[in-house]
């Protein structure tokens, strides 16, 4: 068996030849980071306002490795937004993401069981959707958001069109 | 239409049974305690009370329990005040079990327990029925789900008595000695623990005769706890048994609670083989079955409910694993080890880590001290995922994972980063290729991409 068989080498770019990525939408980034400020507002005013009070040096630490974690984080959401992607192959749907921990899914249409499409108030603000696919098995992740509502309702019809032309249950 | 069978009732004596089970629970729940406090005749009295209560609650429960089979569905009536129905779709389901613990086998009497996909627990447990009714149900089920559908003009045949094939006891494929079972559970790290607990209590006593009789009690209770795996395993697979006929598995086992299981052969997730350390000297090994809907319901208590042999040798086992998976070969799969480089993860293991592909299945091996194998068929992947973490980037490898519906997933682990997306494409070609072959329940619902649109009908009639 030849098992070390050529192949692409790139982290994020498996079959750059055969596979036809679509990037999610940007106006992600501003949903992920209005999400990260509050959580990083909730955090760091907390530490200023003790700081503030206290005055010691350890929460003055604190404080500054907080934020400079948060503003690095800033940085990598751009990056990770930029990384989240999905195909459509004729069998199979792929969705990959993840930076420092990078993440392929390949879920057979015929496995599916049910899709979600939801979006939240701050998704819905910015006019965007997410889709995920639910397969038997708990540990498929094949989720895609940042989704305008027309393509997450195409993608939606699509996968469930496919899913009951192929279903074969378990 | 579907010719509505009539409601059955669950046996009689149900009740009685379900009450003798509240007993114990009254017992606990009133505790010694509120003994000591009432004395025994007022506790008597409670314990009386409390009881009716629970006898005439089962009975009211037991009136208004039906069961019946519609079409290709068993359908659960439960409860006065807040009815449920329960419409359980047998295309679904994945094993059938009959339980007959200790007072249901003095009265004649067993619990039917089926598994379903999706289902977080056990679904309908059907407690009690006769033997004979369980049986009979248990086969009627089988029949119904290993059946295509019918067309709706011989829907009264569905409904009918007789199913076309009983999936009974095929040829005994195994029988555990239970000299094996016994001795496999001594060489547990739980059982060889128990000389030195033993020891120490000796010790402590010989040298400390003041020590406490409460100190003495509780290090009994705590070897007792300590024992209370092993002493479960052998007393729940006690004269295992393992039969097949040509669809489904049928495994007995069982002292106290007899159990008797069912499961189709084409509703197997993976098989999972394990080496224990302690049994290297023998040459034993473990098999445990990956059934969907079993997801670890005894999890908690230590006990898998799907085990497929307890111990035993390689030979056994593969003749084992064999018939589950056929074509299967144990020892002759060839694992290929991750690259050399990814020594600094596994420094010891890494020879010991590898994976096979063989026509049929993908299997994984790993673990330095206890070994195991898991076995999983192409037909049985649901997707497959890669992963690649920071430290794995470095040394350009990543994780290849192939899930199953069972909720666990063989891991690839760490293989050279074109390998792993070469294994990525061919797990997802080959599952795809094992589903068309092998299209499991493809009897149900055809995959139909040669049908006309303007003819196509609704439901794909079965090819006459």
């Amino acid at each position: 068996m030849d098992i070390a068989a050529a192949g692409p080498t790139s982290p994020l770019e498996p079959w750059p030849d055969t596979v036809d990525w679509q990037p999610v939408s940007r106006d992600l980034i501003w949903v992920e980071l209005i999400r990260w400020g509050a959580m990083a507002a909730m955090l760091l005013v907390p530490l200023g306002v003790l700081w503030g009070i206290f005055g010691v040096w350890p929460l003055g630490l604190a404080f500054v490795v907080v934020l400079v974690l948060m503003l690095w984080r800033v940085w990598t959401i751009f990056r990770a937004v930029r990384a989240w992607g999905y195909a459509e192959r004729d069998h199979d749907l792929l969705v990959r993401h993840g930076l420092v921990v990078r993440r392929l899914s390949i879920v057979p249409y015929a496995r599916m069981q049910f899709v979600d499409v939801s979006a939240g108030p701050l998704e819905r603000a910015f006019d965007l959707a997410t889709v995920q696919l639910h397969t038997a098995a708990a540990a498929s992740d094949a989720r895609v958001p940042g989704l305008r509502p027309a393509e997450a309702s195409r993608l939606r019809d699509r996968l469930t069109a496919l899913g009951e032309d192929r279903a074969e249950g378990l | 239409m579907v010719i509505d069978e009539p409601r059955r009732r669950l046996h009689p004596l149900s009740p009685l049974l379900r009450s003798a089970k509240a007993l114990v629970v009254i017992v606990v729940a009133l505790s010694w305690q509120t003994l000591r406090q009432v004395g025994l005749g007022w506790f008597a009295l409670m314990v009386l009370v409390l009881l009716l209560g629970a006898i005439v609650m089962s009975v009211v429960s037991w009136y208004n329990t039906g069961y019946h089979v519609v079409g290709h569905e068993l359908r659960v009536y439960e409860g006065l005040l807040w009815r449920r129905t329960r419409a359980i779709p047998l295309e679904r389901l994945q094993s059938v079990e009959v339980v007959r613990p200790l007072l249901a086998q003095l009265t004649g009497l067993a619990e039917l327990r089926l598994e379903v996909v999706g289902g977080g627990k056990t679904e309908a447990p059907l407690a009690y029925l006769s033997v004979a009714d369980a049986a009979a149900l248990r086969d009627r089920l089988l029949a119904i789900a290993g059946r295509p559908v019918a067309p709706v003009d011989s829907a009264a045949e569905v409904a009918g008595v007789a199913p076309v094939r009983v999936p009974g006891d095929g040829p005994l494929l195994l029988a555990v000695p239970n000299r094996d079972l016994v001795i496999s559970q001594l060489l547990t790290p739980q059982a060889l623990v128990l000389p030195i607990g033993v020891a120490f209590v000796v010790l402590q006593f010989g040298f400390d005769p003041s020590w406490s009789f409460i100190g003495v009690a509780s290090t009994l209770t705590a070897i007792a706890g300590v024992l209370l795996q092993p002493v479960r395993r052998i007393l729940s697979d006690w004269n295992f048994r393992l039969s097949r006929d040509d669809t489904a598995l049928r495994l007995r086992f069982g002292l106290v609670e007899t159990r008797s299981q069912t499961v189709p052969v084409d509703r197997v997730q993976g098989v999972t083989a394990t080496w224990p350390l302690l049994w290297r000297a023998q040459g034993w090994l473990r098999l445990t079955l990956d059934v969907a809907g079993v997801a670890g319901q005894d999890a908690a208590n230590g006990t898998e409910t799907d085990r497929l042999l307890p111990v035993g040798t390689a030979d056994v086992a593969e003749r084992v694993a064999g018939s589950v998976l056929p074509g299967v070969l144990l020892s002759a799969l060839a694992f290929q080890p991750p690259p050399e480089r990814t020594r600094w993860f596994h420094p010891l293991a890494r020879p010991k880590l590898g994976v096979a592909l063989t026509d049929k299945i993908v299997a994984t091996r790993e673990g330095l001290l206890t070994r195991t194998v898991m076995m999983v068929p192409f037909a049985r992947i649901q997707s497959v995922r890669v992963v690649q973490g920071p430290l794995q980037r470095l040394l350009g490898v990543a994780t290849v994972y192939a899930d199953t519906a069972r909720g666990r997933s063989a891991a690839l682990r760490d293989r050279d980063l074109a390998e792993a997306w070469w294994l990525a494409a061919e797990l997802a070609e080959r599952g795809r290729v094992a589903r068309l072959a092998a299209p499991d329940r493809g009897r149900v619902v055809v995959p139909a991409p040669v049908l006309e649109p303007e003819s196509a009908p609704l439901r794909p009639q079965p090819s006459a």
